[in-house]
């Protein structure tokens, strides 16, 4: 007993640690969603886009770009376009297999997100719709992160200026014409790239990088 | 998935060359394990371990320094960098500074290495000979324009006049009628608030006012053409033709999509467009019996000229046929003088010097010339030939071809010598070796007989060959002279960059680029055993006596071939849009593909500077 809690208290530390390494020796998962709206309780993701940043740098062979086949099959679908049962039954193992593997590839990486109370509430609500093991990671908000930096330096920033094209401006990077999950998903990774070389001078931590606009959290399917 | 599946990196790759030319396997392949950086303005990137790989700048700026930090090159979106550390093992210490925030593309060495090895074009872009590729890319360029139909199918805009004539719907007749008399036309366009209500032409005038008895002080509005038939700016000549043959028209309004008039097309235009050709030009030329009807034939000479270039004729194709003209116009002009003051009273040759000498005439080019006498005149007869030479000079200008600025012409007595005099002051030339009195003699070194018999010229010219060879002391001047002006290093956002960090908003093609090269042709040419007059075979000679190595021959002639069409093109324009040959380039104006070509030539001529100096002005320093 002694020698478990020893351990647990061995690794809540080199977690701590680790957290206060330059940024750039943490992996990186930078996600954004395609939703049919903008409210998680009522609506749904279409699809997923994702990039990982790893040695502070954008690893584009990561990219992916999912579309979830997760509308909800009700008996007019069934009628109109004959899904049978057997279909519910693959469609939903597709999705299962779809959140194993954002599980699999989100492990011991920070999640990179911009505007995350809405990105957040969406993978909680996709963890509902499956048995999941639980997931506990530490994110960051890029948006966040830039209302942080902005007030800092007491800029008064317009509204609609923390949106993602409008973040992006501030740092001289690309105007990107698409802005589906996955061009979505690049455009917050490369922000994310300017705001760390951007930071007072120095390469940030992690933690002061959660500081400025993260935090931890935890997905598990088995809270109603 | 792959990086080239991501949209906008697919679109950036595919808009850059050499990338965009890469198959899409290949695009693939490179992009395999690619990575996308950030780097922060001052930050200086070394290029070593995983970063001795291949860069390709997406947004930003870098320079390039080398290990001394003296400034080599500056590079924004789409320029690539870190090529020398993969090309070869050891590096110049060259480093790349951060000038504005950049993201970066870093590709994986092992992708781009077998890339390279894999394929010729591509490997040609990065290769350090930069020479063979431009010549891949010229002749992939020559086999892409070589359009027989040509004519028909050439773009209205290309020939169109830029110059609206206009009036408002309220300007009255007589106003209307003043101003097309002022502008020279037949047909004047009607605006309401700057799109096109109608139109008025001569015939209109005549027939809607005059013939009626109607006020000069009617309205425009009330005699014009409603609702012209018009044509849109990206049409070809063949359909102006149809649509004018159709409607029976002869004149024709070309608006922009939004319906906004840009120009107009006449059927004179098209007329001119279609029946002149070189041949024609000169048998006319020698029909003609006095200077002023000369001149009117030679009205036409720079609209030939901008067909010719339309066309796509080889440029050396071009010079020739100016150079032909020329000269034929110059023996007409003594034929009609000799005719007014009787024959001449000994035999004489009349000489062209410079680039009518070379046959690389283009829009605009000046006359250099001047008589070679068979013995010392007397009084009388030297007033013969001054009054001779006087005729045939200005017959030329008044036919378009300007008098020399340094009045290097036969109507001045200094340039009227016999033999004799010819080779002293060419003997003086060579002996003198003055750097700055040779640069201003170089333009004789190109020489040509255009009438008379050519042997005594060409014993002028081996006299003076001869003494060149015997003075080493003169090429190694005339090198170091003549390459104290350096091409520009290349381009950085809209700006020339120039060797000395100094930006430029426009590239002067001719005495940035052509002449650098026909200066280094002529010291070459002159080295030679045998006399060639135009650069091209100077630089070919040169090869062939072995004094220069044949690549730096070939990428010469490839460098000079792009620049005369740049010329020729940038000279086209500026004379359509504003009747001013000017040999001028805003580098904003040019594609990033152009961009690369040009740099690589300026660096072509920068290695054949440093290769002259090396052959004929070592040791003299």
């Amino acid at each position: 007993m002694p020698t478990r809690l020893l351990n647990a208290f061995e690794r809540w530390r080199s977690h701590r640690d680790s957290k206060s390494l330059p940024w750039y020796e943490h992996s990186y998962f930078v996600l954004d969603m395609e939703t049919t709206g903008l409210d998680p309780k009522n609506h749904q993701v279409v699809s997923l886009g994702w990039v990982l940043v790893e040695q502070g740098s954008i690893q584009l062979d990561t990219a992916q770009h999912l579309l979830l086949d997760s509308a909800q099959i009700d008996d007019v679908s069934v009628g109109i376009h004959m899904i049978t049962d057997r279909d519910v039954l693959e469609q939903g193992r597709r999705h299962a297999s779809v959140l194993r593997y954002l599980r699999q590839i989100m492990k011991d990486k920070v999640l990179v997100v911009h505007y995350s109370p809405l990105e957040l509430g969406f993978l909680k609500s996709l963890w509902q719709t499956q048995p999941m093991p639980a997931l506990a990671f530490d994110w960051i908000d890029t948006m966040q992160i830039e209302v942080q930096r902005r007030a800092r330096a007491q800029e008064v920033i317009a509204e609609g200026g923390f949106r993602l094209p409008a973040c992006r401006e501030r740092y001289g990077l690309p105007d990107y014409q698409g802005h589906d999950a996955l061009t979505d998903a690049m455009a917050t990774a490369e922000l994310l790239l300017a705001q760390t070389a951007h930071y007072n001078h120095h390469d940030p931590s992690l933690q002061e990088l959660i500081k400025l606009g993260g935090g931890r959290m935890r997905l598990s399917s088995t809270e109603k | 998935m792959a990086a080239i599946d991501i949209p906008e990196v697919l679109k950036f790759i595919d808009s850059t060359p050499p990338f965009s030319s890469l198959t899409q396997i290949q695009q693939k392949q490179l992009l395999t394990g690619v990575a996308l950086t950030y780097a922060r303005q001052g930050e200086k990137l070394t290029l070593q371990g995983e970063q001795a790989t291949l860069h390709l700048i997406r947004r930003g700026a870098c320079e390039i320094r080398s290990a001394q930090g003296g400034l080599v090159d500056k590079l924004s979106d789409g320029d690539c960098f870190g090529v020398s550390t993969v090309l070869e093992q050891n590096p110049d210490g060259l480093q790349v500074v951060v000038l504005e925030d950049s993201l970066i593309y870093r590709f994986q060495k092992q992708g781009f290495q077998s890339l390279l090895q894999e394929d010729e074009d591509f490997a040609l872009f990065f290769a350090h000979t930069r020479s063979s590729r431009l010549r891949k890319l010229s002749r992939a360029h020559a086999t892409d324009l070589a359009t027989p139909a040509l004519q028909l199918s050439t773009p209205l805009s290309q020939i169109m006049a830029r110059t609206l004539i206009s009036a408002s719907t309220q300007d009255t007749v007589q106003q209307a009628a003043a101003v097309m008399t002022e502008a020279r036309v037949s047909s004047i366009l009607v605006l309401e608030q700057n799109k096109l209500a109608g139109i008025v032409t001569d015939r209109d005038l005549r027939s809607r006012v005059l013939a009626v008895g109607a006020s000069a002080e009617l309205p425009l509005h009330e005699i014009m053409t409603r609702h012209p038939a018009t044509i849109d700016e990206h049409s070809l000549v063949m359909h102006a033709q149809t649509l004018m043959s159709e409607k029976n028209i002869h004149h024709l309004p070309v608006v922009s999509k939004e319906d906004i008039p840009v120009g107009m097309i006449t059927a004179a235009d098209l007329l001119r467009h279609q029946e002149l050709s070189p041949l024609l030009l000169i048998n006319q030329i020698n029909r003609q019996l006095d200077v002023a009807s000369l001149k009117k034939v030679c009205a036409q000479l720079n609209t030939l000229i901008v067909n010719l270039i339309l066309t796509d004729m080889k440029t050396t194709d071009i010079g020739s046929v100016i150079a032909a003209i020329s000269d034929s116009l110059t023996r007409r002009l003594l034929e009609l003088g000799m005719a007014a003051l009787g024959p001449a009273p000994l035999p004489f040759q009349f000489l062209v010097f410079g680039s009518q000498a070379r046959k690389d005439q283009s829009l605009g080019s000046d006359q250099d010339n001047g008589m070679m006498l068979s013995r010392t005149p007397n009084e009388q007869e030297a007033q013969y030939f001054s009054e001779l030479a006087t005729f045939v000079c200005e017959g030329l200008a008044q036919c378009g071809i300007r008098t020399c600025p340094g009045d290097i012409m036969a109507s001045n007595p200094k340039w009227r010598m016999t033999q004799e005099g010819w080779q002293q002051a060419f003997a003086n030339w060579v002996e003198a070796s003055s750097p700055s009195a040779l640069l201003n003699a170089s333009i004789f070194f190109d020489i040509r007989c255009v009438y008379g018999d050519a042997t005594p010229v060409q014993e002028v010219i081996e006299s003076m060959q001869a003494r060149v060879a015997k003075s080493s002391l003169f090429l190694a001047t005339l090198t170091r002279a003549a390459t104290v002006s350096k091409p520009p290093l290349g381009f950085f956002r809209n700006f020339l960059l120039e060797s000395s960090g100094e930006h430029k908003h426009q590239l002067d093609l001719k005495h940035q680029g052509l002449a650098l090269i026909n200066d280094l042709a002529r010291i070459y040419g002159l080295g030679c055993q045998r006399y060639r007059i135009s650069t091209k075979e100077r630089l070919e000679q040169a090869a062939r006596e072995k004094l220069m190595g044949l690549d730096i021959a070939r990428n010469l002639m490839d460098a000079w071939d792009e620049l005369n069409e740049l010329r020729l093109q940038a000279q086209r324009q500026h004379w359509q849009n504003s009747g001013e040959p000017s040999a001028y380039l805003d580098p904003s104006e040019l594609s990033s593909l152009e961009r690369k070509h040009l740099k690589s030539t300026f660096a072509i001529i920068a290695d054949g500077q440093s290769a002259a100096l090396q052959r004929f002005a070592r040791g003299y320093a």
